[in-house]
This record gives structure tokens, C-alpha cells and sequence, in this order.
């Protein structure tokens, strides 16, 4: 098996041509190795097919356990994904070092076509993958014939892909990082205000007094200048010992931090300089710039989801009232799906804004923290601003942040899109 | 049939009694102790804004809450150590120019749009449309090198003073066209009844006094809107300021905090705290005054510059 995957790494020291690229491709199969690792593999897989079809025939007796098996199933299947994505993140960073130190580059379009080709076996496997779950009565040789394909299909798609750290290695690292950080912003940012957001709303949308005057409140976060709103926030999280929070800290007992001017991970400042550096999390200074986004954007996210609540009949929260609903399954089954059209504008459009979050970031970003707080648009902006700007670069590194947002767009629409629910 | 009614309402009003005597209302105190933490953690902030501007400096660095005694003179020191009577005036003069051209421009436009027939009409539209799905990161190096190219053209006809760099036609000229604004308009000019406008023609109407005197009238709300939204971005702009300003003369009052701050009172920190107060104020009368067009204007799908 890794003498299959190793095809980039060998194939980056001979002349390179799509030929010899395929001409390894069958020859790592004829190694000896291979061959013996490819028997073992099958046998296994085979046997796991075998007795998940059995699995399934047997459920279908005894109803009585299914969830117990279906949740052992899930849990094994989320101790399985958390195991492969360590792997895969360890494997990916090793390569990555691995091709640092090697040094040799390939072509880049090269590249772009044996990734482009890896991702491509990833997209017909997924289709195969569906139909095969569509087709599941079609008898069980068939289906045994379509996952052995499937798997045949990512194990090629895996191999391709392996180039993607190769191709990582040579790119700037600033700006890998920056990356990092920008998507380290938006996965902790925007979850966040939605449902803080959700959460104010519901409680807001009742009949209350003084709604509108919380609604004021809740609204002034967003309205304010950042220009001004920052200055607070860098005094309130100061490097310094008797600034508010770290004042706070001292009452908890904990060590006051260096906040803005720290850039190491807060898992790391949490448990120790022992975790390896992708579980590190946001650095603390990035954490302070997430908070200062909630905070802005919680109270906006509150007053576009009561715009969504008022929407929703109350006839039918009376009628689920009459069935004998509490409140939690009113939420649960009539205002989560009937706001489920806000709350995925609101997904798109905050993913969209924090991805290209500029002004927050700029103003709180403090030396000692930089490394965890400039996200690619800083390093953009920083690209052009300084005395010999580099045009090219920076309009390129615009592009390339432009197609990842339309993707994450394209994908949110496809994935989360479906679950909408249009009255 | 008159027996049931009555005897329903028997059986109402024999509920009744039980129903007021309903024990301490849990949830709803519980839900008004939320809003109230949350709509603290949302004015802390502000608070601390506030009491910080009004102390010195080493009550500031010593994280006290409140006040020994407030010295309301340093809303007078921040206003002259961060030259605000400069900036404001140029991010007045600035905002002023900037919605002027934007009505000049958008408002024929959308009108054009909304309720002329010409050539090519539609696929121009959808263009306009278009550039508002690209980010405005993508846009700002073509904005910027398009500025720079234009301020050396128009120096090299005009003399020094005719550059756009550092002046107040790169501050406002680029903002003076917005397709959201545009767009936003036409949808309001496009739900004009046609019998207005038949009814004008007859009695002579051009386009053009269709637009001044029954288009925009009956479109006051979205305009305000408009100018609303005109004026924050204006005022809060940052990005562009720094990028096409580097003197005084007409930096905004964002860019100028923003100096103050990092460069001039780096260590005064209660003097950044008054000047951050000043300039909230104008912003909070706006969003006071014009709360109804601020809400209609997020709805509508508005961004905040």
C-alpha cells in the first residue's frame, strides 16, 4: 500500500511526463509487497462487506435493537473519522516537511492535473457510492462489486491527492497560515452568532416589556464604528496585569495572559506545549478578535431572526399547544424548520462577511500576535500597503480567497441548502 | 345549541380562577435574566468606554470601574490632541460629496432601468447585478491602480492640484456608483403604477419631470434608506482611506481615531477613550433618528461598510 502511494514521491525524480506517471501507477502494483498488502486488504474488506450484509439482514428481525446497534455503529464510525482525520493530518504534515526537505518541485500543472485527476476519482466514487445506496436491493454480488470499486476508486483518488502536501510545500507559508487563520475565525465565529442570535430572538419574541428597547441594546454592537468599539475591547483585554479581564482571571485564580500580544494556541495555553500543533486551536489573540466579532454580530444576527419569527403563524404553536407540545418541541419542530430559510441566509451571508473580515482584525491586530491574527486579508492588504507593493500578488491572493468563498458557497448551498425549508 | 354556548362559558369561567392563581411565572423570569446579561454584555462595553473617558490615565492603566472624580475635560483635550475639528469636517465634507453624487447618479440610473426601453437594457442590469457577488477584496487592487492611473492623467492636465490622490475625488468619486443602491432603487421605481405615468404623459410629462416630481416623491423611503447607509459607510470608512490618503487635510474621521490611537496618544489611554465617545455620537443620533430606515435597510440585505 505505500509503495503505491509513494507514486508522486518517486515519480518527482525522473523526468516527468502523464506516461511515466501511469507507467509507475502499474508497476507499484507488480511490487511484491503491494501485491501481498493488496490480497490482505481485499480479503479484509471482503469479510467486512460480508458481514455488514449480513448485519443487515439480521437487524431487520429485531427491531428492538436497532438503535443500540445503529448508535455503536455511529460511535464507531466517529472514533474510525477522528482517527483518519489524525492520521491524515499527521501524514499530511510529514509529507509536507518531507518535500520541504527534498526540495524538488514538480511542474506546476503537473500538479494541478494529478490533483485535479485525484479529485475527480473522489467525485465518481461518490457518485457510484450513492447509486449503490439507491440500488440496495439490487442483490448483494452487485453491491459487493460497487463498494470494491468505490474503494478502488478513493484508494487511486487518495494517491493522486497525496501531491496536495508536495504542492503545499513549496507555497508561501505566510500565507498557508493566514488561510488557517481565516478559517479558524469564520468555524469559530459564525456558529457563535447564529445561535447566540437564535437565542436571543426566541427569548425576545415573546410578549415582553421593553422588547424594543433590548432590541436597541442588542443592535448597538453592530451600529457603533469598530474604529471606536475596538479601542474598548484592546483596553479591556490589555497585555497588562490590571486590565478588566485579566483582573477577572485573577479572581478565578488563573495566570493573567498576554491576550492580543499572544499568539499561541489556547488549547496549548490551556493543556500544555505537549499538543501537536493542529489540535493548538485559535491563538488567544485570535480568540479576543472572535469575541469582538460575536459581540458585533450577535445582536445583528437577533434582529434578522425576529424578522424570520415573525413570519411563523402563531396558529401553529397553538395547534402543537393543543397536541400537548412543551416548549422545547415547539421550538424544536415548528420555529427551527419554519426559520430554517433565515438561518441559512444568515449562514451564507455571515461566512461570507467573516472571510473577508478586514477592519476588526486590522485594528486589534498587536505585535507578538500577528502570527495569529492575520488572515489572508490582512496579508493582502499588507501585500499592497507596503512601500513596494506587490500589485500581481496580492490581486492573485484576492482571486484565490474569492474561489474559496464561492465554493464554501456552492457547498453550503448544496449540503445545508437541502435542509431548507420553504413553507 | 344556545345551552352549549352556555354552559361552555360556565365551564370558562369556572377555569378562570385557577388559571390567575398560576404559581411564580419561573420561565419568564428566567428568560428576562437572560436579555438583561445579555443586553449587559452588549452595553459593558459602552459603559466602560464611557467611564474610562472620563478618568486619568492611571486609574485607566489600574482597571478601576468608576471614576474618582470625572474630568469632563478630557473630552476637550482628545477633541484638540486628535485635531477632531479637522476630521470631522472632512468626513462631513466627505459623506456630503459622496451622497450627492450617489443620489446625482443612482437615481437616473435606477430609473432608467426601472422604466425606460432601450437597447441592451436587461443584460446591462444583470451585469450591474453580477458585481455585486464579486468581494469587495477582488475589486480593490483594479479600484486602486484605476485611481492612481486617473490622479497621474488628470495631474499631468490639471497642474498638482488636480490629482485625485490625496484629495477629495478619490475619497468619494469611486462610491459615487453603487449597483445595491441602484438596484434597490429600481425595484421601488419599477412598482410605480403605469397609469401615473400614462396620466403624466398626457399632460406633457418628460422623464425627466416624472422622475422629479412623482418618482422620487413617492420613493422618499427607500431614498432615506440610501442616504442612511451612504452616510455610516462613509463615516466608518478605513480601507480606502488608507490607501489613497496619507495627509491631514483629508483624512476621515475613522483613519484619524484610528492614528490617534496607535500613533499619537499611544499611551493616553483615556484620551482615546473621549475621542472614541466623540465620534460614536454622530453615528448614534443617525441611528436614533432613522431607526426605521437602518432596520428596512439591514433587511433588505445592506451591508455595513
Amino acid at each position: 500500500m505505500p509503495l503505491i502511494l509513494d507514486v508522486p514521491a518517486r515519480l518527482r525524480g525522473q523526468s516527468i511526463t502523464q506516461g511515466a506517471f501511469v507507467n509507475e501507477f502499474y508497476a507499484s502494483f507488480s511490487f511484491p509487497q503491494s501485491i501481498a498488502a493488496g490480497n490482505l486488504m481485499l480479503a479484509l474488506i471482503i469479510t467486512a462487506v460480508i458481514m455488514t450484509v449480513m448485519w443487515s439482514r439480521l437487524i431487520r428481525h429485531e427491531q428492538a435493537t436497532h438503535w443500540l446497534i445503529t448508535a455503536w455503529t455511529a460511535g464507531m464510525l466517529l472514533m474510525g473519522g477522528a482517527w483518519a482525520l489524525m492520521l491524515t493530518i499527521l501524514e499530511a504534515s510529514t509529507s509536507i516537511a518531507a518535500s520541504l526537505a527534498a526540495g524538488v518541485e514538480m511542474p506546476i500543472w503537473t500538479q494541478v492535473l494529478i490533483i485535479g485527476a485525484g479529485t475527480g476519482l473522489v467525485g465518481i466514487a461518490l457518485w457510484l457510492w450513492q447509486r449503490t445506496l439507491h440500488n440496495h436491493a439490487a442483490g448483494s454480488r452487485t453491491f459487493i462489486l460497487r463498494v470494491l470499486a468505490v474503494i478502488l476508486l478513493v484508494v487511486g483518488a487518495v494517491t493522486l491527492i497525496r501531491e496536495l502536501p508536495a504542492a503545499f510545500a513549496d507555497a508561501d507559508q505566510s500565507v498557508l497560515r493566514s488561510f488557517n487563520v481565516t478559517f479558524m475565525f469564520t468555524l469559530f465565529s459564525v456558529p457563535l452568532q447564529i445561535s447566540l442570535g437564535l437565542a436571543l430572538a426566541v427569548l425576545l419574541f415573546q410578549n415582553l416589556k421593553g422588547k424594543s428597547l433590548f432590541r436597541v441594546v442588542f443592535f448597538l454592537p453592530y451600529v457603533t464604528p469598530f474604529v471606536a468599539t475596538s479601542v474598548v475591547f484592546s483596553l479591556l483585554f490589555s497585555h497588562n496585569p490590571s486590565s478588566p479581564i485579566n483582573q477577572l482571571l485573577r479572581a478565578l485564580s488563573i495566570e493573567p495572559q498576554n491576550w492580543l500580544r499572544e499568539s499561541r494556541g489556547i488549547f496549548t495555553l490551556i493543556l500544555g506545549d505537549g499538543i501537536p500543533d493542529f489540535l493548538a486551536g485559535p491563538g488567544l489573540a485570535l480568540l479576543v478578535i472572535i469575541l469582538f466579532n460575536v459581540w458585533i454580530y450577535a445582536g445583528y444576527s437577533a434582529v434578522i431572526f425576529l424578522a424570520g419569527l415573525g413570519g411563523i403563524e402563531n396558529d401553529l404553536y397553538e395547534a402543537a399547544r393543543i397536541d400537548g407540545a412543551n416548549g422545547w418541541h415547539q421550538f424544536r419542530f415548528i420555529t427551527l424548520p419554519l426559520l430554517s430559510p433565515t438561518t441559512f441566509f444568515l449562514l451564507l451571508v455571515s461566512t461570507i462577511g467573516t472571510f473577508q473580515t478586514f477592519t476588526q482584525i486590522f485594528l486589534l491586530r498587536k505585535p507578538g500576535g500577528y502570527q495569529a491574527v492575520d488572515t489572508l486579508n490582512i496579508y493582502i492588504f499588507n501585500e499592497i500597503q507596503r512601500d513596494s507593493p506587490n500589485f500581481g500578488y496580492g490581486s492573485a491572493l484576492a482571486f484565490v480567497l474569492f474561489g474559496v468563498i464561492l465554493v464554501l458557497t456552492v457547498l453550503q448551498n448544496r449540503v445545508a441548502g437541502r435542509k431548507v425549508f420553504y413553507g | 345549541m344556545a345551552d352549549t354556548i352556555r354552559i361552555s362559558t360556565a365551564a370558562a369561567t369556572t377555569i378562570q380562577p385557577i388559571k390567575q392563581s398560576k404559581p411564580f411565572p419561573t420561565t419568564k423570569a428566567l428568560t428576562y435574566l437572560i436579555l438583561i446579561a445579555g443586553g449587559l454584555l452588549c452595553l459593558l462595553p459602552f459603559i466602560w468606554m464611557l467611564s474610562w473617558s472620563l478618568m486619568n490615565n492611571f486609574e485607566v492603566i489600574a482597571g478601576r470601574f468608576i471614576p474618582a472624580t470625572p474630568i469632563w475635560q478630557n473630552y476637550a483635550t482628545a477633541w484638540d490632541t486628535a485635531q477632531f475639528s479637522r476630521f470631522m469636517w472632512n468626513s462631513v465634507r466627505i459623506t456630503a460629496i459622496t451622497i450627492t453624487g450617489l443620489l446625482l447618479f443612482c437615481i437616473p440610473a435606477a430609473y432608467a432601468f426601472a422604466r425606460m426601453r432601450f437597447w441592451g437594457r436587461n443584460v446591462i442590469f444583470a451585469l450591474f447585478l453580477a458585481t455585486l457577488m464579486i468581494p469587495d477584496i477582488v475589486t480593490l487592487i483594479p479600484n486602486l491602480l484605476t485611481v492612481v492611473w486617473i490622479s497621474r492623467l488628470s495631474e499631468s492636465i490639471f497642474g498638482p492640484g488636480g490629482a485625485w490622490l490625496n484629495n477629495w475625488q478619490s475619497l468619494t468619486i469611486p462610491f459615487m456608483a453603487s449597483a445595491f443602491t441602484i438596484f434597490l432603487l429600481r425595484q421601488f421605481f419599477a412598482q410605480i403604477p403605469n397609469d401615473l405615468w400614462d396620466a403624466a404623459r398626457i399632460d406633457g410629462a418628460t422623464h425627466l419631470t416624472f422622475l422629479r416630481y412623482i418618482a422620487i416623491p413617492l420613493s422618499r423611503a427607500p431614498i432615506m434608506t440610501i442616504v442612511t447607509f451612504a452616510f455610516i459607510g462613509s463615516w466608518n470608512s478605513l480601507v480606502w482611506p488608507l490607501l489613497v490618503v496619507n495627509t491631514d487635510e483629508w483624512r476621515p474621521v475613522a483613519f484619524g481615531l484610528t492614528k490617534f490611537v496607535q500613533t499619537d496618544a499611544g499611551d493616553e489611554f483615556h484620551l482615546q477613550m473621549a475621542a472614541s465617545v466623540i465620534m460614536i455620537i454622530p453615528l448614534l443620533i443617525v441611528y436614533f433618528l432613522t431607526q426605521k430606515q437602518f432596520t428596512a435597510g439591514i433587511y433588505s440585505g445592506g451591508v455595513k461598510g
